[in-house]
């Protein structure tokens, strides 16, 4: 069946299978020029994640990570558009979807946890107000029903002083704690899936974990799903039962977290694990940037592929599936 | 408490903020050619007489002296005489100053009317009609002098059509005019139970009203579009939106959150209209503060133009006061 998926450029993606929360197929978003080629930033994106999945979403800054995110949020910066593929959620396209439907999903079922807070969190607004918005316009929840939710979330997600919290701006909470505002955000409604995006980038490490502990759990609790956004690998050993690691606006391999920790065959990935030792020789393929010329018939790691073959850079891999639970995008995957 | 003492910290400003003002001009006026002895004299005047009324006037002092003159009768409220109406300028500014007031308020009040509403209109709606009108709009306000407008206004309302009043002064000239006590014809004619005084100031104001208003419009509509343009591409927008909020409170939190540019600009074009509206008054034979400094600095009348200018400057001090004390109420991170 994935074979039939990758069959051709042109294959239409079919519905996906039942117990998948989101499934996002073949994803394209181009970015129009004037007078140019239209860029692909992502270019035919394929993940998959169940009820009770956390997914972990690797990749380094540029390969799509947040483009995939805000995408599937239906909030693609800068004039981008969907050129290609399907998104679809709890059953239903969510990519076709009107806007009222739409604007009752978001934040409710599906919602996400941004990375710099402070800047996203409304200034001029309360943490009360909005932490009370999501439960007044998703829940009909009245004002005062509303006030007392948002503390018993911010008692949640383990703010010190809750009760003065709640009438704090953004510009008076820390980063840390601004963190936490959005997480109760998130988790505010009836969220199935909440997608974090790089959420815990600013923070330092020890809060860092934290952070995405307590996320976690909640999330779990919620009995909800999420996906991690990260450029830290061992973040998605820690709190992921999948892994995708995407490359260029490509997933390069897609597997349990067991199976990729114990034995990562994309040249990538085994790249990505090289870039966390402390072998200089192995790190400095990681510092190189993608190289934005490769044609669209290769293999878009070529030129960075100590592997590399003829065949890599005259026909572009498909992501196929390499034994149970993983699937890998080359032509020559590590195997041992 | 922190509010008061921000208020009398800037009251205190005021003085010396007045003092430089009053100087400058001062001594600007002064350096326009003209002799004020001649002018009143008149062409058939001896050279004696005129060198007597020149020493009469005090204007054989030095500049300094008669500047510390002229503060010291200022300081005991005596603004000197207009030689032109021979009366005090005080109480000819008593009764222009709350003409160009009125007609200035209300035409800003009408400008914001048409303004915001545009503004906020067309930059919800990114394509489609309401967009073209307020670009064409924004275009034709900015292109069209106020002068201009007020003549064909008067042309169509007036000549053609004969809906509205001899563009005569601020009351039909059979009608006596009420008590002054605010200045407003509007208010005192209201005030004195006099209907048809009413009615015929209201019919007056209309069609200068309706050029100033108009008129500013266009930067009224051209700001609030581009802010609010800036606003919805924010990062906290975007968040509100993928949060699923409804398209009624964006709206709403993105108006809040441009209100700040929207209060400068009309507290610029109200400091700037009140000398400025005097084309629209020298058409409708308003009777005016500005046609009156604007007579003034004509035939060398200094007192009418500095007692214009102090009073300008005290309104927009007073104006600037009140856009301070808005932000202080529109956003928490001043408040500290």
């Amino acid at each position: 069946m994935l074979q039939n998926l990758h069959a051709g450029e042109g294959a239409t993606p079919l519905p996906p299978s039942p117990g998948t929360l989101l499934a996002v197929q073949d994803l394209a978003v181009s970015y129009d020029r004037y007078e140019k080629e239209p860029v692909k930033a992502l270019n035919g994106v394929d993940i998959e994640v169940r009820e009770g999945d956390i997914l972990g979403l690797v990749g380094e800054s540029g390969a799509g990570k947040s483009l995939l995110a805000r995408t599937i949020m239906n909030s693609i910066p800068g004039g981008g558009r969907v050129s290609g593929g399907r998104i679809d959620f709890m059953g239903e396209r969510i990519d076709a979807m009107s806007e009222e439907q739409r604007t009752r999903l978001l934040g409710n079922a599906l919602s996400m946890v941004v990375s710099n807070p402070r800047g996203e969190l409304n200034p001029v607004l309360t943490v009360g107000e909005q932490i009370g918005n999501m439960l007044r316009y998703h829940k009909g929840l009245s004002a005062a029903a509303a006030q007392d939710e948002a503390l018993s979330l911010l008692k949640a997600v383990q703010i010190p002083a809750p009760e003065r919290r709640l009438s704090a701006y953004p510009h008076e909470l820390s980063g840390g704690m601004a963190q936490r505002v959005v997480i109760a955000i998130a988790l505010a409604c009836t969220p199935r899936l909440v997608i974090s995006d790089d959420a815990t980038s600013a923070l330092d490490v020890t809060v860092q974990m934290q952070v995405l502990d307590l996320m976690t759990d909640m999330v779990r609790q919620k009995g909800a799903s999420a996906i991690l956004i990260t450029r830290d690998i061992a973040i998605t050993a820690h709190f992921c039962n999948q892994v995708a690691i995407l490359y260029a606006g490509e997933v390069v391999e897609l597997a349990d977290t067991d199976l990729f920790f114990d034995r990562p065959t994309h040249p990538y990935s085994i790249m990505l694990f090289a870039a966390f030792s402390h072998d200089q020789a192995l790190r400095r393929h990681w510092t190189r940037q993608a190289d934005p010329a490769v044609p669209a018939s290769a293999c878009p790691f070529a030129p960075r592929c100590p592997r590399r073959q003829h065949r890599c850079v005259t026909e572009r891999p498909a992501l196929r599936r390499l034994g149970p639970g993983r699937k890998v995008r080359c032509h020559d995957p590590v195997e041992a | 408490m922190q509010m008061l003492s921000y208020v009398g910290r800037r009251l205190l400003f005021v003085i010396p903020q007045l003092l430089g003002i009053v100087f400058i001009s001062f001594f600007l006026i002064k350096l326009i050619p003209g002799d004020p002895a001649v002018l009143m004299l008149g062409p058939n005047a001896t050279q004696a007489a005129v060198d007597r009324l020149r020493d009469d006037l005090g204007l054989t002092k030095p500049l300094v002296e008669q500047f510390a003159i002229y503060i010291g009768k200022v300081l005991q409220g005596d603004l000197g005489t207009s030689w032109q109406t021979t009366r005090p300028v005080l109480e000819d500014l008593a009764e222009r100053f709350p003409a160009t007031l009125e007609l200035v308020t209300l035409g800003l009040g009408l400008a914001l009317a048409i303004g915001i509403p545009l503004g906020v209109a067309a930059s919800m709606q990114r394509r489609g009609p309401v967009r073209k009108v307020a670009d064409y709009y924004g275009l034709l306000a900015g292109a069209i002098p106020d002068f201009w407008l007020a003549l064909v206004l008067i042309f169509v309302f007036y000549s053609l059509l004969g809906i509205a009043p001899a563009p005569l002064g601020r009351l039909d000239i059979t009608l006596i005019a009420p008590d002054a006590v605010t200045g407003s014809l509007l208010v005192d004619s209201l005030l004195a139970g006099d209907i048809e005084a009413f009615r015929s100031a209201a019919s007056q104001l209309v069609l200068p009203v309706l050029t100033l208003g108009l008129v500013n419009a266009g930067p009224i509509l051209k700001m609030t579009q581009s802010t609010m343009d800036r606003t919805l591409a924010s990062d906290f927008m975007r968040y509100a939106e993928m949060s699923g909020l409804p398209r009624r409170v964006i709206r709403r939190q993105a108006i809040r959150a441009s209100l700040p540019s929207v209060i400068t600009l009309v507290s610029v074009l109200f400091s700037v209209t009140i000398g400025g509206a005097v084309l629209v008054e020298i058409v409708f034979g308003w009777g005016g503060a500005g046609q009156y400094a604007v007579q003034g600095v004509l035939n060398a009348d200094i007192n009418p133009v500095l007692g214009f200018v102090i009073f300008s400057a005290l309104l927009s001090l007073a104006i600037y006061l009140v856009v301070d004390l808005l932000y202080f109420a529109l956003d928490p991170r001043i408040r500290g």
